[in-house]
């Protein structure tokens, strides 16, 4: 009787050892598997931030182009009006200017006067299109140096006043 | 007697299932496949085809015509009113503000999206 308690007691205390092994073993192969996780979970994190800081360059990179378009559509708005005022100066009479009047009364001038203009218009389209300025448009910092039709474009070093 | 058994078979169940569970490996799957550059030159720039304009009046019309002539050109102008000419001007210079425009914005998608190839040009 007693000797069975005794072999079934030991059965149990060999079992219990075997499973304290097995128990240590998996618990080994978690702590490397949970480490591993944890590394990879550092390395996501890390690339998050990758990302993040990828998207804060890119908002302050849509912000500039946003910006130097609004410059852009600015100057040319400018130089909209300034050929408007051109066509409807007032003069000293207070009256609106007649291009039509003028080129009747000094038929000549006004021809030369628009042709200059034409010549520099057809020159803006070109810049426009993407050729590339000539060494005299980048010199230019005089009025009588510039292309008045569109100084932006065609002369960098010309500061309108 | 058999309390005592039941208890230790249960004790040890109770060991080897524990051991069992376990902590599963964590997956990962990153496929980045970057997208081909478009990279499209720009189109070549033209030479435009020079103007003259010329101001025909009731007093120089015969004069005008006579040069033409003169020149060898047909006796024949296309004409346009003083504000006609000012309205072609302003409809040149927004077509051309347009053009400026969309360049630069086709400039900035290229920036933006191939900086890399921006760069090279």
């Amino acid at each position: 009787m007693f000797s069975s308690i005794k072999i079934a007691v030991v059965l149990m205390m060999l079992a219990g050892a075997g499973g304290g092994v097995v128990y240590v073993k998996n618990l080994k192969a978690d702590l490397a598997t949970s480490e591993a996780n944890n590394l990879k979970l550092e390395q996501s994190v890390e690339s998050q931030k990758v990302v993040i800081e990828q998207q804060a360059n890119d908002f302050k990179a849509i912000l500039v182009a946003n910006q130097e378009l609004e410059k852009t559509n600015k100057t040319l708005a400018a130089e909209f009006t300034a050929l408007d005022k051109r066509f409807n100066k007032i003069n000293s009479k207070g009256e609106v200017r007649d291009l039509g009047d003028l080129a009747v009364k000094r038929t000549k001038p006004i021809e030369r006067v628009l042709n200059n203009a034409t010549k520099k218009a057809l020159r803006c389209v070109e810049i426009a299109m993407g050729s590339p300025l000539t060494e005299k448009e980048i010199n230019a910092t005089k009025k009588s140096e510039a292309n008045t039709e569109c100084p932006s474009i065609a002369n960098p070093n010309y500061v309108p006043y | 007697m058999y309390h005592i058994k039941n208890i230790l078979i249960i004790s040890l169940l109770a060991i080897i299932v524990s051991g069992c569970s376990s902590v599963k490996e964590l997956q990962i799957f990153k496929t980045e496949v970057p997208r081909a550059s478009l990279n499209l030159p720009h189109p070549e720039a033209a030479k435009m085809e020079p103007l003259q304009w010329v101001i025909i009046t009731s007093e120089n019309a015969e004069e005008v015509f006579a040069k033409l002539k003169e020149q060898g050109k047909d006796p024949v102008l296309f004409g346009l009113s003083d504000k006609d000419y000012e309205f072609l001007s302003k409809n040149f210079a927004q077509i051309r503000a347009y053009m400026i425009k969309q360049r630069q914005v086709i400039n900035k998608y290229k920036e933006y999206y191939e900086p890399e190839t921006t760069k090279e040009e």
